[in-house]
C-alpha cells in the first residue's frame, strides 16, 4: 500500500556566519491512510523545523517529502492542512470569515464557503458565534475555530504542532477526544508533533521517538492500547498505557542523560 | 449566592480595580463632575483676565481681553471672513492630509513587496523626513505659486514621511506564521498582501494618521504665514503685523478648535477602520 505521506532522508542545517548547525539528520518516516502518528522528543530535537518541512513551508537541506506519491518538498500541498499551538485567527476577521479564509483564497465564493462551514459550527459548538471577533472567544473556542479553518479545506492529512499545549488540562483532554473522534470518522491521516509523551501515547497508532542535537529518529513504536474508545481519559486508563509511557520515556532519557553527565565532567 | 450579595461583591470589585474615588459616586457622574469643574476653572480664568483688563491691571494692547476676542470673532463671523478662513485652512489641511497621509501610507505598505527597494530607498526617505517643513516651505511656494496648491503640497510634505515610515514598520511586523498559513492555502503574494499585510498594518497606519493630522495643520499654517491671502494663519499673520493682539488670539482660538475637531474626526475614522478593536 502506498503511504499517504512519505519522507526520505530528510536532513536540515541552518547556516549563519560561518556556523553550520545541524538540526535534523537523516529522517525516514511515513504515515498511512487513516493512521495517527506522533513525533515525540525533548526540546532541541528540531520539532518546528520538522513541522515546517512536512508542511512544505521550508525546503530541507537534503531529502524529500512525498504526499500521495507527489513530491511536495518545499511547497505546501493542498491535501495537507495544519494546526499550530498559536491559533493564528486573524483578529480583524469574524470567526466565520476566519474559518473560510482558505476557501476564500482558493476562490470559492462567500456564500458557498459559508454553506460548507456551517455544519462545522454545529459539530464544534460554535453556532451563534459566527460573527464574533476572535478576541471575544475563549482559548478552547479559538483553538476549535483554528481546527475548523483547517478541516473546512477537507485535507486528507492533518499536521499538528502542540496544538493543545496552551490549554488547561480538562479542556486539553476534551479537545483531544474531539479530535480523535473527528479524524476517525473522517478517516484522516494525522501527524502530531509534541513534547508530551502522554499525549503521543493516548492518541497515536505509531510513535517516532526522537533525540536532540541533531534531531534523529531513534525508535519507532507501534501503539495498541487495546481500547477502541476515542475518549482520551479512558485511553489514558488502559493497562498498556504505562508500559508504552515507560518505553518512550526510557528511550528519551537514555539519549539525553549521558549528554548531561558528559557536560558535568 | 443571593442576587444581593452578588451585587455587593461586584460593587466591591469595581472599587478595588479603579482609581481612588469617593464612595457612592458612579463613573458617569464622576465624569460629569470633572467636566463641570474644568468648565468652572476655565470660566474663572477668563473672568480674572477680563477683570484685570477692565481695571487696567494688564495692558489690553499686549494681552487683549476675552470680550475683545469675542468681539473680533463676532465681527469676523458677520463679515463672512471667519467662515472663509476656516474653509480655506480646512481645505488645505484635509486635501494635503489625504495626499500625504494616505499616499505615504500606501507607499509604505507597498514597500512590503520588495525588501530590496525598501532598503535602497531608506536613506533617501530618511533624508526627506529630516527636512523641517518650515525650511522647505518657501521653496514650495516658489515652485507651486501662492494659491492653495502650494499649501496642499506643504501639508502633504509634512505628513508623507511619518505615514510612510509608520505603515512600513507595520507591514514589517506582520506575523510570519500568518503569512505561512496563507501560503499553505496556496495564496498568491497579492492575496497575502491584501488579506493579511494590509489589515494587520492598519493599527500602524491609523497611529501614523493620528500623529499627522496635527502636522498637517502646522503645515497649512506655516504655508499661510509665508504667503497667502486667506486662511486662519493669514488672519493671525495680519493681526500680528498690525499689533492687533485680539485678532491674533482669536486666530489661535480657532486653530485650537480646528485641532480638536480634526482629532475627533480621526478617532471616528479609527473606530470605523478597526471595528474589531472596539467590538
Amino acid at each position: 500500500m502506498q503511504a499517504k505521506l512519505e519522507a526520505r532522508n530528510i536532513s536540515h542545517s541552518y547556516t549563519s556566519n560561518r556556523n553550520v548547525s545541524e538540526v535534523l539528520r537523516d529522517l525516514n518516516f511515513h504515515a498511512d491512510e487513516n493512521e495517527f502518528i506522533s513525533f515525540v522528543g525533548p526540546s532541541g530535537c528540531g520539532k518546528s523545523t520538522l513541522f515546517n518541512i512536512i508542511a512544505g513551508l521550508l525546503p530541507p537541506t537534503a531529502g524529500g517529502v512525498c504526499i500521495q506519491g507527489e513530491t511536495s518538498t518545499g511547497k505546501p500541498h493542498p491535501s495537507l492542512g495544519y494546526v499550530l499551538q498559536k491559533d493564528l485567527l486573524l483578529p480583524w476577521r469574524t470567526i466565520i470569515d476566519n474559518v473560510i479564509l482558505g476557501l476564500e483564497v482558493r476562490g470559492v465564493d462567500r456564500k458557498a464557503a459559508v454553506e460548507r462551514a456551517r455544519p462545522l459550527f454545529d459539530d464544534y459548538n460554535l453556532s451563534g458565534r459566527e460573527n464574533d471577533y476572535p478576541s471575544a472567544l475563549s482559548g478552547g473556542m479559538r483553538q476549535r475555530a483554528a481546527l475548523m479553518r483547517t478541516l473546512v479545506m477537507n485535507p486528507e492529512i492533518l499536521l499538528m504542532d502542540e496544538a493543545y499545549k496552551a490549554l488547561d488540562y480538562p479542556l486539553k483532554i476534551a479537545l483531544e477526544s474531539e479530535l480523535l473522534e473527528t479524524v476517525r470518522r473522517l478517516r484522516k491521516t494525522v501527524i502530531f508533533v509534541t513534547h508530551d509523551i502522554e499525549e503521543a501515547v493516548t492518541l497515536s497508532d505509531r510513535v517516532y521517538v526522537m533525540k536532540a542535537r541533531p534531531g534523529e529518529i531513534i525508535k519507532e513504536i507501534k501503539i495498541d492500547l487495546g481500547v477502541e474508545s476515542t475518549d482520551v481519559q479512558e485511553r489514558r486508563m488502559a493497562p498498556a498505557f504505562n508500559d508504552y509511557y515507560q518505553l518512550i520515556w526510557k528511550s528519551i532519557a537514555e539519549q539525553s542523560l549521558p549528554a548531561k553527565t558528559r557536560k558535568v565532567a | 449566592m443571593s442576587a444581593r450579595s452578588q451585587l455587593l461583591q461586584d460593587g466591591g470589585k469595581v472599587r478595588h480595580t479603579s482609581s481612588p474615588r469617593a464612595a457612592g459616586i458612579s463613573p458617569a457622574r464622576e465624569t460629569l463632575l470633572v467636566w463641570g469643574l474644568q468648565a468652572l476653572i476655565l470660566a474663572a480664568c477668563l473672568l480674572l483676565w477680563e477683570i484685570a483688563a477692565q481695571k487696567g491691571w494688564i495692558s489690553t494692547f499686549l494681552f487683549a481681553s476675552p470680550s475683545m476676542i469675542f468681539e473680533v470673532l463676532s465681527r469676523q463671523l458677520a463679515s463672512g471672513q471667519l467662515f472663509n478662513d476656516v474653509r480655506v485652512t480646512t481645505m488645505e489641511t484635509v486635501l494635503g492630509f489625504i495626499v500625504g497621509g494616505v499616499g505615504g501610507s500606501l507607499i509604505g505598505l507597498v514597500l512590503w513587496y520588495s525588501p530590496l527597494v525598501a532598503r535602497l530607498t531608506r536613506p533617501f526617505i530618511a533624508a526627506v523626513g529630516s527636512i523641517p517643513v518650515l525650511a522647505v516651505a518657501p521653496l514650495i511656494i516658489i515652485w507651486f505659486g501662492t494659491d492653495i496648491t502650494s499649501k496642499i503640497v506643504i501639508v502633504a510634505f509634512s505628513c508623507v514621511v511619518v505615514s510612510l515610515m509608520s505603515s512600513y514598520s507595520g507591514a514589517q511586523q506582520v506575523d510570519q506564521d500568518e503569512i505561512n498559513l496563507m501560503r499553505s492555502f496556496g495564496a498568491t503574494r497579492n492575496q497575502i498582501f491584501l488579506k493579511v499585510v494590509v489589515p494587520s498594518s492598519m493599527t500602524w497606519v491609523i497611529s501614523g494618521l493620528k500623529l499627522n493630522i496635527g502636522f498637517a495643520l502646522i503645515g497649512a499654517i506655516v504655508g499661510e504665514y509665508i504667503s497667502s491671502d486667506s486662511g486662519v494663519g493669514h488672519s493671525i499673520l495680519v493681526g500680528s503685523a498690525n499689533f492687533a493682539i485680539d485678532t491674533v488670539l482669536a486666530g489661535l482660538l480657532v486653530v485650537m478648535i480646528l485641532v480638536t475637531c480634526f482629532n475627533a474626526i480621526v478617532r471616528v475614522l479609527e473606530r470605523w477602520m478597526l471595528p474589531w478593536k472596539y467590538a
